[in-house]
């Protein structure tokens, strides 16, 4: 009787405080829950060799990308996030601050501290492909810079990388919007 | 009764504890200078960028209004208390730390963890540290 009455209290004393920042809490948690790394998401990715195979194929000309790079991107830890940004620039748009914010809270609680992440950036295919693997790389350059400075998160737990339109989202509607993402990854630790 | 109301303060207290945080996160923060100062960015930082401090340096070296300004000092002021929970609540959890999760190998956030599951025992002084780092 007593344990189910101090619940019921707990309960209704912790309602109003869920609902003040439901929003953010969520939103926060949402990114944590993604990227949290457990036994069963462990795969083995090489980022900057994955830049450089994504460099090769980009090099090697014709208009669209043939396939994807990996597919050892799905069975790690990841959330893909739409961040805008200038046209044509690695300048992160206003609206798009509060996603970055989010980002680091996510990073700073004790659920990803210390994970090493990487920062992804991708294009669709619309345009040249290396102009986009340049592009992306500097977008997703421009998201480290931001977590690392500004948000406070330590340098030596990101790394950032570019795959131009290279590993396609929706490789069936190679221009769709879907494809212009920038992804985070949890390697682990 | 007596003895189940005080239990029932006491865990109205604990329940209470992190949504007291003296500190904001960082999208928090950002909202707020986005709404307060979203006319005085786009007029007098169009090119400024979010890292390396560049919409908050800008503004303040910037002919704003009384509401952004009001709001950047008060999120300056928040995100520097934030910083400051974070590098120390180590030490101000440090019995804690010893008294709670003796066995708890340090690093990664391990130690963090476990002193949130350990939340309802720990001290006033340490759990306030921790919500102020936006460490829940």
């Amino acid at each position: 009787m007593m344990t189910r009455l101090l619940m019921a209290i707990a309960c209704a004393v912790a309602l109003p405080i869920a609902t003040a920042d439901a929003q953010t809490t969520l939103t926060r948690n949402q990114i944590v829950n993604s990227l949290y790394q457990t036994e069963g998401t462990v795969a083995r990715l090489d980022p900057i060799a994955l830049e450089r195979e994504a460099a090769v194929r980009a090099a090697s000309g014709g208009d669209n990308a043939t396939g994807p790079l990996s597919d050892n991107f799905r069975r790690l830890p990841q959330i893909s996030m739409e961040i805008n940004f200038d046209r044509g620039s690695a300048r992160i748009k206003p609206e798009s601050y509060h996603a970055v914010g989010l980002i680091a809270d996510a990073i700073h609680t004790p659920y990803l501290m210390g994970q090493r992440l990487v920062v992804v950036g991708h294009t669709d295919a619309t345009g040249g492909r290396e102009l986009n693997l340049r592009l992306s790389k500097e977008r997703a350059a421009s998201v480290m810079n931001a977590l690392t400075t500004t948000f406070n998160v330590p340098p030596s737990q990101m790394v950032a990388i570019g795959l131009g339109e290279e590993q396609l989202e929706d490789p069936g509607n190679p221009d769709a919007a879907i494809n212009r993402r920038v992804q985070i990854i949890n390697l682990g630790q | 009764m007596r003895r189940l109301l005080s239990a029932i303060a006491i865990a109205m207290t604990l329940l209470a504890a992190p949504a007291q945080a003296q500190t904001i996160g960082y999208a928090d923060a950002i909202d707020i200078l986005s709404k307060s100062c979203g006319a005085d960015i786009q007029k007098h930082c169009a090119s400024a960028t979010l890292a390396n401090f560049g919409i908050g340096d800008c503004l303040s070296s910037s002919p704003i209004s009384n509401t952004c300004s009001t709001a950047l000092t008060r999120v300056t002021a928040s995100l520097q208390a934030r910083a400051e929970a974070q590098a120390n609540a180590e030490r101000i959890c440090a019995t804690d730390v010893r008294r709670l999760c003796p066995m708890t190998e340090a690093g990664r956030g391990r130690i963090l963890r476990c002193l949130l599951k350990a939340a309802p025992s720990a001290s006033d002084a340490c759990n306030t540290a921790i919500t102020n780092a936006g460490w829940r």
